[in-house]
């Protein structure tokens, strides 16, 4: 036992030196001593050496959040998966438009405007900016964008092949800055394939791509863009790209919109594990990185010039447009009876649940888009009052009201348990913990499942309509920090609590899994994202098309629920049918689907995805935080070109 | 000619056969398991809500079943196989297409190769001197002082060991680098700055790697020369008045090395399937991690590509020790 017991005393009281010892060094710079081997550095002095051959106060270091760079040569990202948040997509390439989920607008990068349809959907006219240079200093032009889609047609290698191929009759350039599609069917919704919503469609540089012989295995490096940056140079092991600040960097659409990028040059790293980004933010060799709770907790706690989106609780970026929640597989029994689904929502108690995931930190919502800005707006608010008069049958005459606009209230007296500052104030309670969920009944859910031919067993275990045990396996990534791994355990919990066998099976697979129908119930999100700006919903309805439902064991086109209704089918026709710019259409639609959603509920949206941003102070500020949100604040996104010019240097 | 026939050539069709064995096994199970390569693409091109037109999908996974090579039977496939690598052709990588794999190998085995066949020698050499000298030496302090050590360090689990030398000398000492192969910006070249950079990186991950592989190796000399040295052979050359030197080297620690180059040569054909937990500490290129993403993203080809390196090297390394043995233990060239 003595043999045993030595070891681990003495390894526990080396990290608790370590750990100790660590504290001192990060919180030194205000006194005055410099902490052995920080890069810190006054202009005048050169480099230091964890920079290589950058000055580090012109120089502003990310976390790259997709991980070491599988393909660090090639920036052909029209072709597979190119790691294209390695500064492609942020730095070296302007789409046509931006969403910019923080301030609820689209931003015209290439183009000069909105695309403008003819009546019938089949023609669609985009105006182009003028002034827009490649970063060679060739003029951006329209033959570029001509050349771009006829080229993507030409080529089944290229991701966006089969979408031109099949939407496209013929594109041309009437004059230099303006393009024409003529579709070969009505689509109302065809210009978002270059609408920037971390990715979209990019724009060849024609005077390179016309001289290449097989453009799908032509790796475009060095790489030409029409963003602020281009590349400096890149760790053929991939873990780092560095992208230098154009010399014209005024004719990029970001200079021409929003002037001079401030850091010269922009480093995209990557870590093989969490620490190792804490410790490089701690020591100030890393300005921006997204963490998990714990490790945002960690950041926060240790360096004094770090900072989160919030400055106080919550801390988290919460006004990301995507929903999180829980998915079921509707061709599975008995997940293919609302009844069922809806048991089992009303077997959650949100506070619990919401604690377990996310300690309270993150902003519910009841339907099937985030409380998000403009969707709290269009959609949230108006639907209050349906909800509200919502009614479940329960069988025998009975009836029950699910919705609980009491729920946030509920998680804020929560948080003020754990020992946060809760103001009192309605409007921030709305603000951070939403504007209402469901109740906790798990009476009604009984009533519900006992009508559909469930029972207990001696020991109180449910079992199914055959008599059979139920067993609920939830399937979500392994990585214990994604927010589809907290829903599931959270999921489990609940409904362990009420008496279910379920079991939370962590998978590395799990794309493979539930793009194939291969699972009970997932930790998916239960309905794809919304653009982030703008009231139009067709990209979250229009995954629930019939069409799309494959049988399972086939990968499926549309969302892994595979759940579909003719009167879902009949809202994305009409949505179709719609211009997307007639705002009044598009949200009364968009209401009728958000309302089926629920009725249906093929998955639970329980709170909006909450990001966990630690910024460290130290060589650059203003960054974009809750106080002052002028662009979304994430260095992965698209838009994070149109930060760079607002960024200070602190001048260290 | 006795030897050619009874021991050279039945193991050359022996490692011919585990070859061929290792490489359908490694064809198979990739495709038994669930994971699909052309979900986990569609998967990473839709991620953080990234728009794949739903309309489109079926004809994007036709379009990417071809360029894969996924068409046809099992059997098909399984004949393409060793059609290409007959002809040295490894494939193109599916989740890094259209990279072929041996680029992406070739990328990563420098860094795997440096680091791991630098440790593996220097731990085996260093654990073995120290192992065999302590193991003769018991009853010296300082042999129990070591023993002690190794005790220590022996039951630490990698990783917190890994971390622990992380923390001190790359975050509270910060004499060393706390991530990657190379500094920010540095471009490789044959230049002592360039080398020197790279070298600063490989410390803590080797360091590591020999601390924890040494004292393993320490730790079996130690026993096996304790056992050597209680064998009647060196009691009576002790009693013979034999000189203690050549008793130690000659007659202890040679006997006692033939289990340990049996280890060393399947630790050096090991070597290619990469340090996964050192990489992913030391945010390290390398074979590891290049392996776990392509098992996670059913990337066959690149799976297949880096198992090949490993099942060559391995069975390679245990023909070499096979055929190397007999002059180490003449019991063996008697027989």
């Amino acid at each position: 036992m003595r043999g045993k017991v030595l070891p681990v005393m003495s390894l526990l009281a080396a990290l608790s030196l370590l750990v100790s010892c660590g504290r001192g060094p990060t919180v030194t710079p205000a006194a005055g001593v410099t902490p052995p081997g920080t890069p810190l550095v006054s202009p005048a002095t050169p480099a230091p050496d964890v920079l290589g051959v950058l000055p580090r106060e012109e120089t502003l270091i990310v976390a790259q959040l997709t991980g070491r760079v599988g393909t660090p040569d090639d920036f052909n990202e029209w072709v597979g998966w190119k790691w294209r948040d390695r500064g492609m997509q942020q730095l070296m390439n302007e789409p046509l438009w931006s969403v910019d989920f923080a301030t609820g607008k689209i931003i015209n990068g290439l183009a000069a405007g909105d695309p403008i349809y003819s009546e019938d959907f089949k023609k669609v006219t985009i105006p182009l900016r003028k002034g827009v240079a490649w970063s060679d200093g060739v003029p951006f032009t329209a033959a570029d964008v001509v050349f771009t889609v006829e080229t993507l047609i030409k080529h089944e290698g290229f991701n966006a092949h089969a979408f031109f191929a099949e939407n496209v009759e013929r594109v041309y350039a009437p004059d230099d800055y303006t393009v024409v599609f003529e579709l070969k069917q009505p689509n109302s919704r065809f210009h978002t394939t270059f609408l920037d919503r971390w990715g979209s469609t990019w724009i060849m540089p024609k005077h390179i791509f016309e001289k290449v012989e097989d453009p799908v295995k032509f790796k475009f490096n060095p790489p030409v863009g029409t963003g602020p940056y281009k590349l400096h140079s890149y760790d053929p092991a991939g873990y780092w790209t560095v992208w230098e600040r154009r010399e014209d960097w005024d004719k990029s659409p970001t200079g021409i919109l929003f002037g001079e990028p401030k850091p010269k040059y922009i480093v995209f790293q990557a870590f093989a594990n969490e620490g190792a980004k804490i410790l490089a933010q701690l020591t100030h060799q890393l300005d921006a990185v997204d963490l998990s709770a714990e490790g945002l907790k960690a950041a926060l706690a240790q360096g004094r010039t770090n900072r989160a989106y919030q400055k106080t609780f919550p801390w988290v970026v919460n006004n990301d447009p995507c929903i999180t929640g829980i998915t079921f597989n509707t061709a599975k029994p008995p997940y293919d009876n609302p009844e069922v689904r809806w048991a089992l929502l009303l077997a959650i108690d949100i506070v619990e649940y919401e604690a377990q995931a996310v300690d309270g930190m993150a902003t519910l919502s009841p339907i099937h888009v985030p409380s998000l800005g403009p969707y709290i707006d269009y959609y949230i608010k108006p639907m209050q009052e349906w909800l509200k008069e919502f009614t479940l049958d329960l069988g025998n005459g009975e009836t029950f009201k699910p919705y609980d606009p009491e729920a946030p209230r509920r998680l804020a007296e929560y948080a003020k348990s754990r020992g946060y500052a809760i103001p009192d104030d309605p409007a921030f309670i709305s603000r951070a913990f939403g504007f209402g969920w469901y109740k906790y009944a798990p009476d009604v859910a009984e009533k519900l499942l006992i009508k559909n031919g469930f029972s207990r067993d001696a020991e109180g275990k449910w079992r199914l309509p055959d008599g059979k045990p139920w067993r609920i396996e939830v399937i979500s990534r392994s990585d214990m920090s994604h927010l589809e791994f907290k829903n599931a355990a959270a999921a489990v919990q609940q409904w362990k609590k009420f008496g279910i066998d379920a079991v939370h099976v962590p998978s590395d697979n799990v794309s493979a899994l539930t793009q194939n129908g291969e699972y009970d119930v997932s930790g998916n999100w239960p309905a794809f994202e919304p653009w982030g700006a703008g009231p139009d919903l067709y990209r979250v309805l229009d995954p629930f098309n019939s069409a799309y439902v494959r049988p399972i064991g086939q990968l499926t086109q549309g969302h892994t629920s595979r759940w579909s209704s003719p009167e879902m089918d009949d809202v994305i026709k009409r949505l179709r049918e719609t211009d997307p710019t007639k705002t009044e259409q598009v949200v009364a639609i968009g209401l009728e689907g958000l309302k089926i959603l629920v009725r249906e509920m093929p998955g639970i949206p329980t709170f909006g995805y909450i990001g966990f941003i630690s910024w460290d102070e130290h060589y650059w500020t203003n960054w974009p935080g809750a106080e002052n949100p002028y662009t979304q604040p994430y260095t992965h996104w698209g838009p994070f070109k149109y930060m760079t010019p607002f960024l200070q240097p602190t001048g260290r | 000619m006795v030897f050619l026939r009874r021991y050279l050539i039945p193991r050359l069709i022996q490692y011919v056969l585990v070859i061929v064995f290792g490489v359908t096994v490694v064809f198979l199970i990739p495709r038994l398991a669930p994971t699909d390569p052309i979900a986990s693409t569609i998967a990473q091109i839709r991620s953080q809500g990234s728009y794949l037109d739903p309309a489109t999908v079926d004809q994007f996974i036709e379009d990417l079943t071809e360029l894969y090579g996924l068409r046809g039977s099992l059997w098909e496939q399984y004949i393409a196989l060793w059609m290409r690598l007959l002809r040295g052709d490894l494939g193109v990588s599916f989740f890094q297409f259209p990279t072929p794999v041996i680029v992406l190998i070739g990328r990563a085995l420098p860094w795997t190769v440096g680091l791991l066949l630098t440790t593996t020698v220097l731990g085996w050499l260093i654990g073995n001197i120290l192992g065999g000298l302590a193991g003769y030496f018991s009853r010296h302090k300082w042999s129990q002082a070591l023993d002690i050590l190794a005790m220590l360090i022996r039951p630490l689990p990698y990783y917190i060991l890994a971390l622990a030398l992380l923390l001190l000398l790359g975050y509270v000492v910060r004499w060393f680098p706390i991530a990657g192969g190379t500094s920010i910006g540095m471009r490789p070249s044959w230049t002592w700055t360039f080398i020197w950079d790279v070298l600063r990186h490989s410390f803590l991950p080797a360091l590591s790697l020999v601390i924890l592989g040494g004292t393993l190796w320490f730790q079996t000399m130690k026993l096996v020369v304790q056992n050597v040295n209680a064998e009647d052979f060196v009691q009576y050359a002790k009693l013979g008045g034999v000189e203690e030197g050549k008793i130690v080297f000659r007659y202890v620690i040679r006997n006692a090395l033939l289990p340990q180059v049996t280890g060393l040569g399947l630790a050096l054909g090991q070597i290619f399937s990469g340090a996964l937990i050192t990489e992913i500490v030391f945010s390290y290129p390398g074979l590891g991690m290049l392996l776990y993403n392509a098992v996670i993203t059913g990337d066959y080809n690149l799976i297949m590509g880096i198992t090949l390196f490993s099942i060559v090297a391995i069975t390679t390394a245990i023909l070499i020790i096979d055929l190397v043995y007999p002059l180490f233990d003449p019991r063996v060239r008697y027989r």
